[in-house]
């Protein structure tokens, strides 16, 4: 099966912004820089264990809140305001993780793995919602669901479902084959979640 | 199993002037519940294994659930004719008291948590400054701390380079001694009260001793509350929640020189409560 | 004009917000809601008899709800235009006090200890957050970012406090990514200030070019 986890879709993290991420229980910072660049850390700062996802976007670097220590692309601290002629020492590093787009989605695996992405030709990225149910709840909600690992194909209706375990329940990514289907898609998504997790009529 | 000098110590459990008859108010240190209360004019903490030592000073009810070591740490200033003296409310916050205790200890974080009050960017440095360990009071001292500040009170006008004292008074205890814009003489005296309900949830009692005459109680309190909800959201978010006293993922710098002593001392005197020995 | 406010709650910073955004001094004076509860006192009730905050106050004019407090102070497109835009406003605003009744709330007692069933209020929390994101994810779709129309109004300004402030409650933000760009675009506005809970986006302002040696520094 697949090391590469959904995090998210790309239009959900515009330049210049972190956001909390996850991948098998480790818990993520991905960002997005100035240029576009994406990167997924460990989420925390070397210095005193500050969730990085609460940091913010300069340019090509992301600063963690605390103290504003900043960090560079390959996740080595550049900068330490308190001591602001100091180089950085190179063990100052955030633990870094790959992280690619992909059929208009985020994928994170971590580093040195190779990409094997599936294909989602076809398919628009519409939303993102995290269910507060599990896998068996979902599989009860959605039995015509071909799953394929992580990735839930529900073909009669042209919907994608890539699924993330995050810290608060499954994160699902939904794309479909019919972009001007998105409202629809997103309430279809609001139903799914009230059926998985109580049992009620979507 | 909690170390005996972990039970040996002196921790806030109330404000003294809010403790009312049985049962008063119930709430835990150090994982278990205790009722804290009025009977017969005194008060009176009393947990699972009886009744513990107890002390009211500060404005704040101590207790001690082991035999007390020593006696609370003193704060002389509060004595002071001309003090004002403020409780400013407890706060609660989920994570170790040890984590609260070190954030009040650290100032390099003023520029971007305190934005615009304790310290603004570009003025991020911190100066060279000095820690010893008091022999007669076994405290950690910080002292020449300085740092420039927008507004470093609610008594300034503008702008300074604020000089600051910080002690550790108790393991959960620190205090904070500031140059007083009303007073050069004289400092004033911030204090933090940390009571460990658990070791991943404590509640904080801000306490302050100054020379301000002009500033109404609410806005003195409210300015205190507005600095610690600050560093909430930071403290609830750092991992891992146990303070880690083993040098390991942690990375200090010469601006961390109390938060390095602090933990040293913590871990020699056996002061693990809400602490993790072996680096995650 | 004179408001009676308290630093950490929501709803006084719903109003301070505003002011600020509509670039309004608004003279406040802090009532010691916690630990004093003065808020309750008989001297408070005879300013208003609910015993509740904010309370503004505009020569013989006493308000003593927030959303009104924002009608208020805003005017033009905070206000919507036409019937349309304002109905919905109306809505949004109706909505803000089931934010403030859980998220609110669940803050209230993680924080300065109020009583309530913790998991209760979450709860509901979660299902107003989820509202909320769905809307904002249509929005987005047809390329608007605030709740009604292209430009921020009063209804933004009365749910955003309670939303932005909910990890304070243990309710996390991280699930609901159309309720984090909406947060973003607000905390860039022109004039936008903070509150304890929710800090300033340092993003906004470049990094400083050189750091002053402390010792040249008053």
């Amino acid at each position: 099966m697949s090391l590469w986890i959904a995090n998210g879709l790309s239009q959900d993290l515009p330049p210049g912004v972190v956001m909390a991420g996850a991948w098998q229980g480790a818990d993520l910072a991905i960002w997005r820089s100035g240029t576009g660049r994406l990167a997924a850390w460990g989420d925390r700062c070397p210095h005193r264990g500050m969730r990085l996802s609460h940091g913010f976007v300069r340019g090509e670097t992301l600063s963690c809140i605390y103290h504003g220590w900043t960090y560079g692309a390959d996740g080595g601290c550049q900068k330490i305001p308190a001591h602001p002629a100091m180089v950085p020492p190179a063990a100052i590093k955030a633990e870094t993780y790959q992280c690619v787009e992909e059929g208009g989605l985020i994928w994170v695996a971590p580093a040195d793995t190779a990409v094997d992405l599936p294909d989602l030709t076809g398919l628009t990225p519409v939303r993102s919602v995290t269910l507060r149910a599990d896998r068996a709840a979902l599989t009860r909600a959605l039995p015509e669901a071909v799953v394929d690992g992580d990735l839930w194909r529900l073909a009669a209706l042209g919907v994608v479902l890539a699924l993330q375990d995050r810290a608060e329940g499954l994160g699902l990514h939904a794309l479909c084959r019919d972009p001007a289907l998105e409202v629809q898609l997103s309430r279809w998504l609001d139903g799914l979640l009230r059926l998985a997790e109580q049992g009620e009529a979507a | 199993m909690i170390a005996q000098a972990v039970l040996n110590e002196w921790y806030p459990v109330a404000m003294a002037a809010m403790v009312g008859p049985w049962p008063g108010r119930a709430t835990m240190l150090l994982g278990s519940d205790i009722n804290v209360f009025l009977q017969d004019g005194a008060i009176m903490v009393r947990g699972p294994a009886g009744d513990l030592a107890v002390k009211v000073a500060y404005g704040h009810v101590w207790a001690c659930p082991g035999t007390p070591a020593h006696d609370l740490f003193a704060v002389p200033e509060a004595a002071q004719p001309g003090r004002r003296l403020v409780d400013c409310g407890v706060v609660r916050v989920k994570c170790s008291p040890l984590r609260a205790v070190e954030n009040f200890l650290d100032i390099a974080h003023f520029p971007f948590v305190h934005t615009d009050v304790l310290g603004a960017e570009p003025h991020t440095e911190v100066g060279r400054y000095e820690v010893q360990i008091r022999e007669d009071s076994d405290e950690v001292w910080a002292t020449k701390v300085h740092f420039y500040q927008p507004q470093a009170a609610k008594s300034a006008a503008g702008g300074i380079v604020t000089e600051y004292m910080y002690r550790v008074a108790a393991s959960t205890a620190a205090v904070l001694y500031k140059t007083c814009p009303n007073n050069p003489d004289a400092w004033d005296v911030i204090g933090i009260f940390v009571q460990p309900l658990t070791e991943e949830l404590c509640e904080v009692w801000p306490w302050m001793a100054l020379f301000d005459d002009s500033t109404p109680q609410a806005d003195l309190i409210q300015f205190q509350q507005m600095i610690f909800l600050q560093d909430r959201s930071i403290l609830e978010n750092q991992i891992p929640r146990l303070l880690p006293l083993d040098p390991g993922r942690e990375i200090p710098t010469q601006a961390d020189l109390t938060s390095i002593a602090y933990r040293r001392w913590l871990k020699r005197k056996g002061l693990t409560y809400g602490a993790q020995m072996v680096a995650a | 004009m004179k408001l009676y406010d308290y630093v950490l709650s929501a709803s006084c910073y719903k109003v301070r917000l505003m002011a600020a955004l509509m670039g309004v001094k608004l003279p406040t004076e802090a009532v010691d809601f916690h630990p004093g509860r003065a808020h309750r006192s008989a001297a408070f009730r005879a300013i208003n008899p609910a015993g509740t905050l904010p309370v503004l106050v505009d020569g013989d004019l006493v308000l003593t709800e927030s959303t009104a407090m924002l009608v208020y102070l805003a005017h033009g497109p905070w206000l919507g235009a036409g019937p349309k835009q304002t109905a919905q406003i109306q809505q949004w605003l109706a909505f803000s006090a089931r934010l403030g009744a859980s998220l609110g709330m669940a803050r209230l007692h993680d924080m300065l200890l109020y009583p309530g069933d913790i998991n209760a209020l979450r709860r509901a929390g979660v299902e107003a957050l989820r509202e909320l994101e769905s809307h904002l994810t249509e929005a987005r779709f047809a390329g608007r970012i605030f709740l009604t129309g292209d430009t921020p109004t009063i209804a933004d300004i009365a749910c955003f406090p309670n939303v932005a402030l909910a990890p304070d409650g243990g309710v996390s933000l991280d699930d609901y990514p159309s309720i984090r760009l909406w947060s973003r675009a607000l905390r860039a506005l022109p004039g936008f200030i903070e509150m304890p809970g929710i800090h300033r986006l340092h993003e906004l302002k470049p990094a400083p070019e050189a750091v002053p040696p402390l010792e040249s520094l008053p």
